[in-house]
């Protein structure tokens, strides 16, 4: 088993399937379906972003997910549908969170960042009404798009499940959809794995193991994909068996064509011969890309010097991490 | 047919005698507890099994509170331990929960007065637990959670003190598969345990492992035993 192998069987899935991300008529509708338009495409390009960063240019997964920021980008007509999105809906935030994805792979629209800086501005942006860790989003999303943040990230992070450090048998899929995201947004996509707190990091490395694994077990394979990203997000990694053995239950989940379900329930309904593409794309294309997403993480934090790689030992048994 | 009978009948004892446990602990009186053992209601083939089932903490009254075995109990738990010594291929959790009964027997016959006897019985290793993956290690933990008392020193005890870590993971990990008796075993033993990470919350986690499975006698078992273990005697 070999992680950049999921990474790359994934990035080929979604390459073929590409056009599954493109946006429709619909896309502008006052009726339209935001789950279905702009959210898949800013996950593309959110992924696409990182693996950017994770591999080297001339590395063919690198010229792969080029390729795709560029189809992404073209998508939204070179980022001029944000503001179009944003005069049909001023204070929604995620026209300005899929744009971060882009403002992170280095696509801008200064038009656009002009505009949202006007509205973050208000009071009623600072108060909109959201979960803990969508707030934390949103910060981000402000500064990756070069605009002040609202508010204080240390203070919103207190507020979310993972920031409370919670007992860790009370984890459940909320609460691991929420942290994962929490150290997504801490560390810009496993951008700054030093964006995780000490505390955090410890906590993580005490009890990734016991959550990866149940995950495995239920076969929640975008959960799981999610927490292997988080695994290679930290200052330390956890210890290579853990995530030997998960990666090995991720591959063996993997089909030919490179998807991988989001959950189990999508293999019972392939049946026993499933064939090479049989799931439905969006019962598929999260996972797959948090498995993409994940592997490039994984692969990079490999090849990071082994000072700090063995400093992992110290999150062992108790002692001070 | 008749075994499926058997093993009900096996079963119902094994929760019969746990109730018995249970009330002790929580009594502090083994004699108005229960009497699952000496009141002939179970076949003594059965009641030696269930107490093979149980294993050493069929004595864990007179363990963890320093009363003496009720004699007609003490009985059954000795044919127990000569009746079933564990055959050569036996598992190491066998071989284990075997040692552990022959050690309580002793325990529970020696007058507290007189200086310990020898250990005729040597200790078996615990090789089979070096490099264990936690998951494993906490699941024979918690089959071996009689050997869990304070001040026990045994070569199981040592792998557990050795990875609370990985013993609290195990812990969260039982509570995730609602495998309730497993929680409770390896929470007793954390509550023996330096090092476990104080974010575990293991307090909370029993309260929590009470309320969801602590309908189950052998469930309560463990967990009353982890509530005596912070003021049990050392042994």
């Amino acid at each position: 088993m070999n992680v950049r192998e999921i990474e790359a069987a994934a990035l080929d899935w979604v390459w073929a399937h590409r056009d599954r991300f493109a946006l429709g008529d619909d896309a502008l509708a006052a009726d339209g379906q935001v789950n279905r338009t702009w959210k898949p495409l800013g996950e593309l390009t959110q992924v696409c972003a990182s693996v950017a960063r994770c591999t080297p240019p001339g590395d063919p997964l690198h010229t792969r997910v080029c390729e795709l920021l560029d189809f992404a980008w073209q998508q939204t007509h070179r980022g001029e549908l944000f503001p179009l999105m944003q005069t049909l809906e001023p204070f929604a935030t995620y026209p300005l969170e899929v744009y971060a994805a882009f403002a992170s792979a280095g696509l801008r629209h200064p038009g656009y960042e002009a505009s949202a800086a006007v509205l973050t501005r208000t009071r009623g942006w600072r108060l909109t009404e959201q979960y803990p860790t969508r707030r934390l989003g949103v910060l981000e999303a402000e500064r990756r798009s070069g605009i002040d943040p609202h508010g204080d990230v240390p203070r919103a992070l207190g507020r979310t499940w993972l920031g409370g450090l919670p007992e860790p048998w009370t984890f459940e899929r909320a609460a691991g959809y929420a942290l994962t995201h929490v150290v997504f947004h801490l560390t810009d996509w496993g951008r700054t794995t030093r964006g995780v707190p000490a505390d955090l990091a410890d906590y993580l490395l005490h009890w990734l193991p016991p959550w990866l694994d149940t995950c495995l077990d239920a076969r929640m394979w975008d959960l799981s994909c999610e927490l292997l990203a988080v695994a290679a997000s930290l200052p330390r990694p956890p210890e290579p068996a853990v995530l030997k053995d998960a990666w090995q239950r991720v591959a063996a989940a993997q089909t030919t064509s490179g998807a991988i379900p989001e959950e189990g329930a999508a293999q019972d309904a392939a049946g026993a011969d499933p064939g090479e593409d049989p799931y439905d794309f969006t019962d598929c294309y999260h996972s797959t890309l948090m498995a993409a997403f994940a592997a490039a993480l994984a692969t990079a934090a490999a090849a990071r010097p082994p000072d700090v790689r063995h400093a992992a030992r110290h999150a062992g048994q108790g002692a001070p991490g | 047919m008749e075994q499926s009978s058997t093993s009900a009948l096996l079963q119902g004892t094994v929760l019969d005698l746990a109730s018995d446990v249970v009330s002790a602990l929580r009594s502090g009186d083994h004699v108005r507890a229960g009497s699952t053992l000496t009141g002939g209601g179970a076949g003594e083939g059965v009641a030696r099994a269930a107490v093979r089932v149980l294993g050493a903490d069929t004595l864990l009254p007179s363990v963890l509170l320093r009363i003496p075995p009720d004699p007609g109990q003490l009985a059954v738990f000795k044919d127990a331990v000569a009746a079933h010594p564990p055959r050569d291929e036996a598992a190491p959790t066998v071989v284990w929960s075997h040692w552990a009964m022959t050690r309580a027997l002793r325990r529970a016959e020696q007058p507290l007065t007189t200086p310990p006897a020898d250990e005729p019985d040597a200790e078996p290793d615990a090789r089979w637990l070096d490099g264990a993956g936690w998951q494993f290690l906490t699941h024979q933990l918690a089959v071996l959670a009689p050997l869990a008392l304070p001040g026990e020193e045994c070569a199981v005890t040592r792998v557990a003190r050795s990875r609370p870590v990985d013993v609290a993971r195990g812990f969260v990990r039982a509570v995730r598969r609602r495998d309730w008796q497993q929680a409770a075993g390896a929470g007793r033993w954390l509550t023996l345990l330096d090092g476990v990470p104080d974010t575990l919350g293991l307090e909370a986690g029993l309260d929590f492992v009470r309320l969801m499975g602590g309908s189950d006698p052998r469930v309560a078992l463990q967990l009353e035993a982890a509530r005596l273990m912070p003021a049990g005697v050392l042994l």
